[in-house]
């Protein structure tokens, strides 16, 4: 479950992952240039807002310097009109009226007053002049001839008005000064209505005298501008023109701008709260927030889309590998664009393929694999049963070598026995002739003694009988031995055949047969050399056998002999010499006879020898035997191994197979089985 | 081919006379030269010449030789017509640069217009600093309103330093920058130094030495009296001089006061009618000019040019105060 849970964690959609990595630098990019925006178009607002305020002004000033030139102009026609007609005062009269109210800004047009104190104005005129060179616009006037715009004053009628005023150079003596008014009303009018700027608001300063000569404030018209004043704006415009710096400031919450007007003195000071700039900024940066967060929405959802589109094929190849990874290698993956992912899905399909090739190509080795080891398996098998019937057949012959040696000892034995039987019949013999002596003795000394005589001469008889039974078991002994011989022999043609079976069936074992074909042939040596020995054996024992045979005919004719003599001794006394005689010879024979005796002696201990002799080979070829068993069991354990080594080769070949076919490889295998 | 062979007289003419000039004055107060314009060309336009503009012209010709910059003068402008189209030429002659003295000051932006991509140097008569831009269109001259304020500070020295008196001032043509500064300077230097002044008169006479003299006659009509007389300009003072000299005032108490050290200036002040004039350096101009042509056209700059403003629009070369002491220098 835990590993499930953190696979399931791990496992998020590179979709998402992108779009968590790019959104947040979209977002952080757009508040950024939403803010340098914000700050550009700030700064940018408000270097416009006073070049605007500028430009305003400027144009403001051209308009109030145009209007009053156009004025001041007409004006100066109606005075040039004066110097060039040099009217008498009559036709001056007339010529003035003609102007009077013909010019709004000025209705009671062009008068004129002399030095002397004599005014002319035009019928119509709504103007009262006393003392007229007292008046400023006369003084002014005859400071020049080009007509020119002087301070405002407050005329006979209580308003503020501006005169332009000049000396009518008519080449007269008398010198008169030509007048018109215009209101500061009318300046007003126009300084208040030609703002060019939305929320911007201006007023008109005289330099020479710093009285405002317009303002939206009226009550403001006519008075001075001090530093003492409380409006920002105006303590400001005095220390500016004071200083006669004309440059736009910031102060107080206000972009001021100051523009002279030309051919006067005058100073239009234009101004705007900085808030009513600073509002249309808020306004911007709220609309750029606005397509900000539009932005981002739109981005967002082109990026998922884009996203999308790119990491579409994706999800086929990583379902695909998905597959792959649990070993089926039957997929296909077409190439869906031509990027990156495209080539990606290429070489996967390419990977694919190759590995299907692989992947058959290792189970048709391993099936390969599995039939040859099987083989082998069963051939080791083979093997092992060869070498166990060997080492059986070893353990037969061990079995069988056994009882040979056995018999053998019994041989010798036997051999011995016979040997002392032989001695024992010697010291028979010897004591016979003994008693040949006693009986020539007793012969010698009586009669009476015969028949302790003829009881002896039974004795003898008897004994002669035993010895004849004994050497006739000697010939029984010498029988049985001579059937063990054969036995032997049997046995060593027995064992020369199975050392030649031994030697063929260690060939077919091969190298691991070689040690054993040694043993096998050493065996048939032997076996060969207890054959030659046996029959050495056989024939002793036929000797054996012919010595006694002419021992048993000595011992009848003896016993013929002794028979014969009791009956001499039975029916002559007298003839005791010649028994005497007779024993004499039979002394003699029995003499013969002990030679022969020694001899069957010599022969038999001959015989228990070589018996022994026979019993230390057969012990030999026991032990030889008892190696071959050893080395039989370990062909057995060897084949054993063999055979082990096999099966486990086929298992691990069946494993590789088992493993190889967890991979599909071709679609009609059906269900790929998990893990 | 004609104007190119004209011009090459000019040239020629003109390298004789400094030629002469320079062996006759060991060279003057000119350093120019210090850097080298070798290769590089500049077009001089002017309009018709009078005492100033000739002196103008010729420090122009003999400061550009001087730093190995071919310089070449168009005809006199009658006209600004005549002029745009002396420029429109000059643009397509592959010159690097056109110093300008304009024929109307307030035709500028038409000038620049005409002078396409090439920098403009404009001389004695400088545009509006609207019309003006940092290392392309610059202006060589020298502060009207210094001259205003250094005869305001000569009159009122030679009057006693009165708390009042009566003045007369004619001035040039009264849209003229130069008559504009130069009047302004003078008022604001009595305004600020607390004195009282009356202009009993106070009107343009043109730069004209005749209207000069007719407006002292309306003056003299008008009967006002007056302590001093402020002219923009030398010819005014020389008529207005010559007038009073004819009609009985007294010049050594009346100081009549005018501007640039002309000849006629300088020589009315030798005579003892004028009393003071203001020297507008035609040869610094000339100097100043040429120095940041080469710059201009070379470096791009004007950046470390002596009397540069600080908006880098404006050479300033000082005026120099010239009165009967020192007039003689100024007299050639």
């Amino acid at each position: 479950m835990a590993t499930q849970n953190a696979k399931s964690k791990k496992n998020r959609k590179i979709r998402d992952k992108l779009l968590l990595l790019i959104i947040p630098a979209v977002i952080v990019t757009i508040v950024v240039l939403v803010i340098i925006a914000s700050l550009l178009s700030r700064a940018r607002m408000q270097e416009m807002a006073q070049s605007t305020l500028e430009s305003s002004i400027t144009n403001q000033a051209d308009n109030i310097d145009g209007w009053l030139t156009e004025n001041l102009q007409n004006f100066s026609t109606i005075k040039q009109g004066i110097e060039g007609m040099q009217p008498d005062d009559e036709t001056l009269v007339r010529y003035l009226t003609t102007y009077v109210g013909k010019n709004t800004n000025s209705p009671n047009g062009v008068y004129v007053a002399s030095q002397s104190g004599q005014v002319v104005k035009g019928n119509g005129a709504d103007i009262q002049i006393s003392n007229p060179t007292e008046q400023q616009w006369f003084k002014e006037g005859m400071s020049r001839v080009n007509m020119a715009y002087g301070s405002p004053y407050k005329n006979e009628e209580g308003q503020y008005v501006i005169s332009a005023s000049g000396i009518i150079n008519d080449g007269g003596d008398i010198i008169r000064v030509a007048a018109a008014d215009v209101t500061l009303d009318q300046i007003s009018i126009i300084v208040n209505s030609g703002v060019k700027m939305k929320n911007a608001s201006s007023f008109l300063v005289d330099t020479d005298d710093n009285m405002i000569l317009a303002h939206r404030d009226e009550n403001l018209v006519s008075t001075t501008i001090s530093d003492t004043s409380n409006d920002p704006i105006i303590k400001c415009a005095y220390n500016k023109i004071m200083a006669s710096d004309y440059t736009t400031v910031n102060t107080s919450g206000y972009t001021i701008a100051f523009q002279e007007v030309a051919g006067t003195n005058w100073v239009l000071v234009s101004y705007i709260a900085d808030s009513i700039i600073l509002a249309d900024i808020t306004k911007l940066s709220l609309i750029l927030m606005g397509v900000g967060v539009i932005a981002v929405i739109l981005i967002t959802i082109m990026i998922s889309i884009i996203i999308n589109r790119v990491v579409r094929p994706l999800a086929s190849i990583t379902q695909h590998i998905s597959a792959m990874s649990n070993g089926d290698f039957t997929i296909e993956i077409a190439r869906e664009s031509n990027d990156e992912i495209g080539v990606m899905g290429e070489q996967v399909s390419k990977f694919v393929a190759l590995m299907r090739k692989m992947l058959s190509s290792i189970n048709d080795e391993s099936e390969k694999l599995k039939q040859e080891s099987n083989n082998s398996d069963r051939v080791s098998k083979n093997m092992f049963d060869a070498s166990q019937s060997q080492e059986n057949a070893m353990v037969n012959l061990k079995n069988t070598v056994d009882e040979l040696a056995l018999a053998v000892n019994e041989i010798a034995e036997n051999a011995t026995t016979l040997a002392m039987v032989v001695s024992d019949t010697r010291e028979n013999s010897n004591q016979a002739n003994e008693s040949m002596k006693e009986t020539v003795e007793i012969s010698k000394q009586g009669r009476d003694d015969m028949e302790k005589l003829s009881i002896a001469m039974d004795g003898i008889k008897n004994s002669n009988d035993a010895l004849v039974e004994s050497i006739n078991e000697v010939g029984k002994a010498s029988e049985e031995i001579t059937k063990i011989v054969g036995l032997i022999a049997e046995i060593a043609d027995e064992t020369n055949l199975l050392s030649l079976n031994a030697s063929i069936e260690a060939a077919r074992a091969g190298e691991a047969g070689k040690g054993f074909a040694v043993v096998a042939s050493e065996i048939g040596k032997l076996a060969q050399n207890s054959a030659a020995s046996a029959e050495n054996i056989a024939r002793l024992i036929d000797d054996v056998g012919k010595a006694i045979g002419s021992v048993v005919s000595q011992a009848e004719a003896s016993a013929e002999n002794i028979e014969a003599n009791s009956t001499l001794i039975h029916t002559a006394v007298d003839t005791f010499d010649r028994i005497y005689q007779n024993i004499e010879k039979s002394n003699e024979l029995l003499d013969l006879m002990i030679q022969d005796v020694q001899k069957v002696d010599e022969v038999s201990t001959n015989v228990a020898a070589i018996s022994e002799e026979q019993a230390a080979s057969a012990d030999e070829i026991l032990e030889t035997s008892k190696h071959m068993v050893e080395q039989a069991r370990s062909i057995t354990t060897s084949s054993q191994d063999v055979a082990d080594n096999s099966h486990e080769l086929a298992n691990t070949s069946q494993m590789l197979t088992g493993y190889v076919q967890q991979f599909k490889i071709s679609k009609e295998e059906g269900i790929v089985n998990e893990g | 081919m004609k104007v190119s062979v004209k011009k090459n007289l000019v040239v020629l003419l003109l390298t004789v006379v400094m030629a002469l000039g320079m062996i006759l004055t060991g060279c003057g107060k000119s350093s120019g030269g210090a850097t080298s314009g070798a290769g590089i060309k500049v077009f001089y336009t002017s309009p018709t010449d009078d005492d100033f503009k000739l002196l103008l012209k010729n420090a122009l010709a003999e400061n550009a030789q001087a730093a190995g910059v071919t310089f070449d003068i168009g005809e006199q402008c009658a006209s600004v017509n005549e002029q745009v189209a002396q420029i429109q030429q000059a643009v397509s002659s592959g010159y690097d640069l056109i110093v300008c003295l304009p024929v109307d000051r307030s035709t500028a932006l038409q000038l620049e217009v005409s002078a396409g991509d090439l920098p403009m140097i404009f001389v004695n008569s400088s545009p509006d600093a609207t019309y003006l831009e940092k290392d392309k269109y610059m202006a060589v001259s020298s502060y009207e309103n210094d001259a205003g304020a250094y005869q305001a500070e000569y009159v009122w020295n030679a009057l006693g330093k009165p708390s009042s008196f009566n003045a007369v001032l004619l001035r040039g043509q009264l849209t003229h920058n130069a008559a504009i500064g130069r009047s302004v300077a003078v008022y604001k230097y009595f305004k600020d130094n607390g004195v009282d002044v009356n202009f009993v008169f106070d009107d343009t006479a043109n730069w004209s030495e005749d209207e000069a003299k007719d407006m002292m006659a309306i003056v003299q009509k008008t009967g006002q009296s007056f302590d001093a007389v402020f002219c923009n300009n030398d010819s005014m003072a020389i008529g207005a001089a010559d007038y009073m000299a004819a009609h009985g005032y007294d010049l050594k108490k009346i100081p009549v006061v005018g501007v640039d050290a002309t000849v006629g200036g300088c020589q009315s002040i030798a005579d003892g009618k004028m009393q003071f004039t203001v020297y507008q350096s035609a040869s610094g101009q000339a100097q100043r000019a040429i120095e940041c042509a080469i710059n201009l056209v070379k470096n791009g700059t004007a950046n470390g040019i002596e009397g540069l403003s600080d908006d880098g629009l404006y050479i300033w070369v000082p005026f120099e105060k010239v009165d009967a002491s020192n007039v003689s220098n100024y007299m050639k």
